[in-house]
């Protein structure tokens, strides 16, 4: 394995462990979810090392090429292409979350997570 | 005639995506959702059974080692896939046709998040590929949590960012345990990725693998609401809109059904996979049930008796014989059913009264008869009683665990629904039977006839399925026989 | 007599369970009935263990009745850790995925 990969492949596994720390330990909303997107971010990074090459070439087919030669060393184009719809995915689920925290930060007046989104099944259940 | 297949997830995406671009013409959006709505039940019923590969990629023979592969995204239509998307598009075309007779002036957005759920969990049923599955899950994430925060209930956007924030967990694990496949097969097909496991092409015991077991596993649990996902599973169906809690329970349940197959086809070898799933079916039956019978919000005593009933399917699955994987399916098909019926029964209440604490409702009976009638039915088909549905296939999982060599199991499996029992008969007597209590004041408003129209549907096929269950059992023990 | 004061006492607890507001009939017969079908459903699913180990199953068996039995009512203590807030979904969460993991990597192939 070359070094790069194991690099990233590292850096991932660490903004997995940072994401699951914050979710648990951090109380401030939009630094939760900061945190928690760090996960989606890892999984992405670890997909990408996946297909990754050592002095691999870019997997496009251009005319001329040997084609074993291009089977030999294009890097795998499979993973680049989940992590591109992975990443859409992935943002739009933060624009959406962030969105519901704007809401509810106009409503309690703070980001604070153990006030906004505490257990409210007690006030409902019986409001005089 | 396969070009219907990926039509199935077509049609209620494009609908999505016209209904919320052309949302202020309010009679023709109603007309187009009516029609489209009616569509859907009818596209899979006239479609035949069979294989569509996008891209018109067949499959690749390697002739050197002579395996298979699978280059384009693939549907694969069975009588499974059938039948549960026949019976999801019947619910959906009933919800839409009560949210479209409901209010005057329809809000196109809430429409799209309807046809785009439905949408996302046809496609994850149907396809043959890991990562489309996951995409189209996170699509139904968001769909999700867009019905919960479009009603009108207190703290609905709080339980929507919840259930959001702990799918931004959950997903992503699932992510990265299909990163792990991907590594150790080079495949997201999951025919491939099977036939490459059952060759033993992959090591089943490396690491690697059981780990993409467990992450997959985790991201099942957030998907299907089991514990430790059970209390937010309960929360959002009470704080969406009746008939439209009815709708996201069943896609949970769909959700619940095709990723764990396709857990089932790619780690059936390895027999952890079986302890994970029958343990955490267990636990959602005890948390399930107990909780749901302290509760006294009836809607959220539903979404814990929802969360209660997955276990059983989980259970049938767990079991992994022919028989009990048959007896799982139909169970998820019969709870996709009368779950719906009971929202949008207890929904129909709610209406009626602006009332969702027990204790202080009462007496209901002699003013909504028709509903509570109905509503008694679906909580007996629920608890197991026969002929009803609920009970062919309990029975069926209670003998399957009988075969298996689990006569504990059985017991619980009985005793759960006991306790289920309860749980009906004491919110229904509180709720229908009980004097009326004084302060409870019972404006003359009637139940839309559209609702008791919806029930009447439902309850002809809860009915149905209880005399008749061969007809669905007989197709779902083929299919399963065909991925064991 | 302790037991049985014990037994007694459930009641009155169930009480602040559903405060604020009234406890009705059907209230406290539920939360009774989840008292006693949680004991004996986890007691038979610790049976289960019989499969792994007859002994094993035994001692676990008989260890968490009386566990459970003692330490009734159960109800409210559990409903305390499954409530609604984030916190507590969001711990359990990342418990169970961290039980998981482990649990797969060092004993997947013992199973």
């Amino acid at each position: 394995m070359a070094q790069t990969q194991l690099a990233i492949l590292l850096t991932s596994a660490a903004l997995v462990v940072i994401g699951l720390y914050s979710a648990i330990f951090i109380d401030n909303i939009i630094k939760k979810i900061i945190g928690i997107s760090f996960i989606e971010e890892g999984a992405n990074l670890f997909i990408v090392a996946i297909g990754y090459k050592p002095g691999g070439v870019v997997p496009i087919l251009m005319p001329g090429m040997d084609t074993s030669w291009f089977a030999a060393n294009a890097a795998y184009p499979l993973p680049f292409g989940l992590v591109l719809t992975s990443i859409v995915i992935g943002a739009s689920t933060l624009a959406v979350m962030l969105a519901l925290v704007m809401v509810l930060y106009r409503r309690y007046g703070t980001l604070s997570t153990s006030v906004m989104l505490a257990d409210t099944s007690k006030q409902e259940e019986y409001d005089e | 005639m396969n070009e219907l297949i990926p039509l199935m997830v077509i049609v209620p995406l494009m609908a999505a995506l016209l209904i919320s671009a052309f949302s202020k013409f309010n009679k023709a959006t109603k007309i187009f959702a009516f029609v489209v709505a009616l569509c859907l039940p009818i596209i899979p019923i006239a479609s035949h059974y069979g294989l569509h590969y996008f891209g018109g990629y067949a499959p690749i023979m390697d002739n050197v080692t002579n395996v298979m592969y699978h280059p384009a995204i693939t549907y694969s239509f069975t009588f499974l896939q059938q039948i549960f998307i026949a019976m999801l598009g019947l619910l959906t075309f009933l919800v839409v046709f009560i949210y479209l007779t409901k209010y005057k002036k329809v809000s196109g957005p809430y429409l799209f998040l309807l046809f785009l759920g439905t949408a996302a969990v046809t496609a994850m049923l149907l396809t043959d590929d890991i990562f489309h599955m996951f995409v189209f899950f996170e699509i139904l994430a968001l769909a999700q949590v867009g019905i919960v925060a479009a009603s009108s209930i207190d703290y609905s956007y709080e339980m929507a960012l919840k259930y959001m924030i702990l799918g931004s967990i959950g997903s992503p694990m699932m992510l990265l345990g299909i990163g792990f496949l991907l590594a150790l097969t080079g495949s997201v097909n999951v025919t491939d990725i099977a036939a490459a496991v059952h060759n033993g092409l992959v090591d089943a015991t490396s690491p690697v693998f059981l780990l993409s077991l467990g992450l997959i596993f985790f991201g099942w649990l957030y998907a299907s609401g089991l514990p430790p996902f059970h209390t937010i599973k309960s929360g959002i169906y009470s704080k969406a809109e009746p008939h439209g809690a009815a709708l996201l329970q069943s896609f949970t349940v769909v959700s619940m059904i095709s990723i764990v197959l396709i857990m089932f086809r790619i780690y059936s070898t390895l027999p952890i996979f079986e302890v994970l799933v029958v343990f955490f079916s267990i636990l959602a039956m005890i948390l399930g049930v107990s909780l749901a019978l302290t509760q006294t919000d009836f809607r959220r005593m539903i979404g814990f008796l929802a969360v209660g009933e997955l276990g059983f399917i989980g259970l049938g699955i767990g079991l992994g014989t022919q028989y009990a994987v048959t007896a799982g399916l139909f169970q998820a098909l019969n709870e996709i059913i009368i779950t719906a019926l009971l929202f949008i029964g207890f929904g129909a209440i709610v209406n009626a009264t602006d009332e969702v604490d027990t204790r202080k409702l009462g007496g209901l009976l002699a003013y909504h008869p028709k509903v509570s009638i109905m509503l008694l039915i679906a909580g007996l088909a629920m608890a197991g009683v026969p002929p009803l549905s609920g009970f062919q296939s309990k029975l069926m999982l209670v003998q399957a665990s009988l075969n298996c060599g689990f006569p504990e199991i059985s017991i619980l499996a009985i005793m759960v629904s006991i306790a289920t029992f309860v749980v009906f008969v004491k919110t229904y007597y509180t709720m229908f039977l009980k004097p009326k209590p004084r302060e409870l004041e019972l404006e003359k408003k009637e139940v839309p006839r559209t609702m008791i129209f919806a029930m009447g549907i439902l309850l002809i096929i809860v009915i149905l399925l209880g005399i008749f269950p061969d007809i669905v059992t007989a197709g779902i023990s083929n299919f399963v026989g065909g991925i064991l | 007599m302790k037991l049985y004061d014990q037994i007694f006492n459930v009641v009155k607890q169930f009480k602040k369970l559903f405060s604020p507001g009234p406890v009705t009939n059907a209230d406290v017969s539920g939360s009774i009935t989840a008292e006693i079908f949680l004991i004996v459903s986890l007691v038979l699913a610790a049976l289960l263990l019989r499969h792994i180990s007859i002994l094993l199953a035994g001692f676990v068996t008989l260890i968490l009745a009386v566990v459970l039995i003692s330490n009734i009512p159960l109800i409210p203590k559990f409903r305390i850790e499954q409530e609604d807030s984030l916190e507590k979904m969001l711990f359990y969460a990342v418990v169970t995925l961290a039980i998981i993991v482990t649990f797969i990597y060092w004993g997947g192939n013992f199973v």
